[in-house]
């Protein structure tokens, strides 16, 4: 007993951890103070009273910043709004991904040029491209409605109803070759006998894609969707560009409005709450989705 | 193929990583190169920070000026656009050591600041400076935001109170009077659309700007905001008057589909002659009328008045010291340089807004700078005028009944329904 105690207090280092541990020391390192410290930290702060403009109320505070936030009806607005927004991008962003995809894939010159023109809208910075269609859909000055007024067709893309929507598609211009990329992508990788035993079978080519095509993409299509999801649902900058949440509060997503309650407002702890409520609803949807799966891949 | 594929694939993320490192990393590197000076003989560097708007410029042109003066204080100035401002100055003053020595402070956010204890009482300093410097000199409403429970946080550094400006010439076409009333603006705004011209172009963006323009309209049917005692008093018979005018107007007068606009696209419509009134600030005049300016042939064609009811939303940036700040003797000398009469008088004469009734009064003023008319009506603007929130949470009053308004606006809320929860909200946010 004694003696082995011994025994572990003289183990050096190298012995106590194997060899892969130690090469992974660096990247733990970083990743606990750039990831774990700051996530550790705002889960502290969202049971506390930190308000940056009355520092004399910090306290412990328990579940109250929640209870608080879950009581505010703009917070299920901006729930709502944001998973409209996220299933309408995804959406449409996965039938043209998967159009675009198809096709470039049949396409037999200029391949290289074409998939570089396609992804040029991936390159540019959310802001701009939110401050480029403020200004594109602008009634006065934008070439949108200037074009459709030729047409006799007068739709203001930042009203009530359609803000949101209009909103969603710029994510669309913007993201949809990131979708074709991933897409397309799975689509070299496909072996090639099932689609000539389909071909063989008769099937036409829309029969192919549903039957044969589709079901052998489905993990490709389902980590692009997750992606897509996930970054869709940080949707910030196009909002703060253009509507900052309005008209009223057709707009408000939940990054700009833990934006306004932490950088506006200054109250740290609701806006880390609020945060939180979010991490555990993508946690829960993300966990669902990779849980089936892979328990579909050992079926 | 395959690999070239995949290839392309890492390429892409991995440049898609870099561009997203560069966005966000693009705005924090302003507090990393303060110097403290110590290292010089006696020589003091104040670093200062404000904002991208021509007034600044025009200080920065006074600078040299005031280096002949007082040699040994140099000054770095760190000019950002509005929406990054508050966030570099409250990181400052939460720092251990300040990363500013003097700032300027936007109306809304002095009570706050200076009630958590953020701000360098002035009273002393301003009694110390003496009849010369004349502080009463400065406009009655600029002083009262600077003044929190009783002490002042802040000397006014330029006002933007709002002001109707509107095309003369049309006006005079039409047999028109700049308008006194609510039904006056409406009227006006009514006869003066035609075609592609709107009669007033307004900015019922949500948040501020909404409610910076809905608060004239608040005014003139006899409304405010808060009472004497800071007790929110919105829902009143004349809010909901001034709302369904307001909306009213915006359908019948205002340019088509401009629910979102806000103070850049209300300029660009009025100075293109696509709009025949706006309210805004009142600084926008001589810029309007400037044959180089943003209206070209139209300039010259601009008037100014104030805006209907005679009582104006007032909006005004101040000088205020840190209480962290690590020069703060430095700093009030700068401040009480620039501020004083006779500096106030070169700067407004350079085109700054006017702050000081003397330097509005002043015929050296008037002729050098733009006429005795308009600073006759930017006293008479500044003599009635009211911020849109005085008192703790300001800034986020402001931004909930804003978007109460813009709800109404937009048609997603009734008025009465809107009035009503705004008044609410407000009550609870300035109760907190």
């Amino acid at each position: 007993m004694n003696d082995r105690s011994v025994d572990t207090a003289k183990r050096p280092f190298s012995r106590l951890f194997p060899y892969e541990w130690r090469m992974m020391t660096p990247l733990l390192a970083v990743m606990v103070i750039i990831l774990a410290y700051p996530i550790v930290y705002s889960a502290w702060l969202s049971f506390r009273n930190v308000d940056l403009t009355r520092p004399g109320r910090d306290a412990f505070a328990g579940f109250d910043q929640y209870a608080a936030v879950l009581k505010q009806p703009l917070y299920w607005t901006a729930l709502t709004n944001t998973f409209i927004f996220v299933a309408v991008a995804v959406t449409l962003e996965l039938i043209l991904g998967m159009a675009l995809a198809v096709s470039l894939k049949k396409q037999k010159r200029f391949r290289n040029l074409t998939r570089a023109i396609l992804l040029t809208p991936m390159f540019v910075t959310p802001i701009a491209v939110g401050l480029m269609f403020r200004f594109l859909l602008n009634n006065q000055l934008g070439l949108v409605p200037a074009i459709l007024q030729k047409l006799g067709i007068s739709i203001d893309f930042f009203s009530a109803d359609l803000a949101l929507l209009s909103l969603a598609l710029i994510d669309v211009w913007q993201w949809t070759p990131f979708m074709m990329l991933m897409l397309l992508a799975g689509l070299e990788n496909l072996p090639e006998e099932p689609h000539e035993a389909a071909y063989v079978d008769g099937a036409n080519a829309w029969q192919t894609f549903i039957r044969v095509t589709v079901p052998m993409m489905k993990p490709i299509i389902l980590v692009a969707v997750l992606i897509r999801a996930l970054d869709a649902l940080k949707v910030f900058e196009y909002v703060y560009a253009i509507t900052r949440g309005g008209p009223g509060s057709a707009t408000e997503t939940l990054q700009f409005f833990v934006y306004k309650i932490g950088f506006g407002y200054y109250r740290l702890s609701e806006a880390a709450a609020v945060s939180w409520t979010v991490v555990i609803l993508v946690m829960a949807v993300l966990v669902l989705s990779l849980w089936r799966t892979t328990r579909g891949r050992s079926a | 193929m395959k690999k070239s594929v995949f290839r392309m694939l890492a390429l892409v993320l991995s440049a898609a990583l870099v561009l997203g490192a560069c966005t966000r990393g693009g705005g924090g590197d302003g507090g990393a190169g303060s110097t403290d000076g110590t290292g010089q003989t006696e020589t003091v560097t104040l670093k200062v920070i404000m904002e991208e708007v021509p007034d600044t410029d025009i200080v920065m042109g006074m600078l040299d000026e005031f280096n002949q003066a007082h040699p040994n204080i140099r000054l770095d100035i760190e000019a950002l656009p509005y929406d990054q401002m508050r966030d570099k100055i409250v990181a400052s003053f939460l720092a251990p050591r300040a990363t500013y020595d003097l700032i300027v402070v936007d109306n809304p956010w002095m009570y706050d600041f200076a009630s958590a204890g953020y701000l360098e009482p002035l009273d002393d300093r301003i009694q110390q400076a003496g009849d010369a410097y004349n502080y009463e000199d400065f406009a009655k409403p600029l002083r009262d935001i600077a003044e929190v429970d009783g002490k002042v946080y802040g000397i006014p550094f330029y006002n933007y109170a709002l002001g109707l400006i509107y095309r003369t010439d049309l006006f005079e076409e039409q047999g028109l009077q700049a308008p006194k009333t609510l039904d006056e603006l409406m009227d006006a705004a009514r006869k003066l659309k035609s075609g592609d011209r709107a009669g007033i172009a307004m900015t019922p963006q949500r948040g501020y700007k909404v409610f910076e323009e809905w608060g004239n309209w608040l005014f003139a049917a006899g409304g405010a905001i808060q009472d004497e005692a800071g007790n929110i008093v919105l829902d009143s018979p004349q809010a909901r008057e001034a709302l369904t005018k307001y909306i009213q107007t915006y359908k019948e007068a205002a340019p088509a589909n401009s629910l979102n606009w806000a103070f850049d696209e209300a300029l660009r419509a009025t100075a293109g002659g696509q709009a025949a009134m706006m309210l805004s600030y009142n600084w926008m005049l001589p810029t309007l009328n400037n044959p180089d300016g943003p209206a070209g042939e139209l300039a010259g064609k601009f008037g100014l008045a104030e805006v209907p009811g005679g009582k104006a939303v007032l909006g005004a940036w101040f000088w205020s010291i840190p209480a962290n700040s690590n020069n703060k003797d430095a700093a009030w000398t700068f401040v009480h340089w620039l501020t004083s009469p006779e500096q106030d008088k070169q700067r407004v004469i350079a085109g700054g807004a006017p702050v000081r009734d003397s330097v509005m009064d002043d015929p050296q003023v008037h002729e050098q700078g733009f006429g005795k008319d308009y600073y006759a009506t930017v006293k008479e603007i500044l003599k009635d005028a009211s911020p849109l929130g005085d008192g703790p949470g300001a800034e986020e009053m402001i931004q909930a009944v804003g978007l109460e308004l813009s709800a109404a606006v937009s048609g997603q809320k009734s008025v009465d329904q809107a009035i009503a929860d705004a008044a609410k909200q407000a009550r609870e946010i300035m109760s907190k």
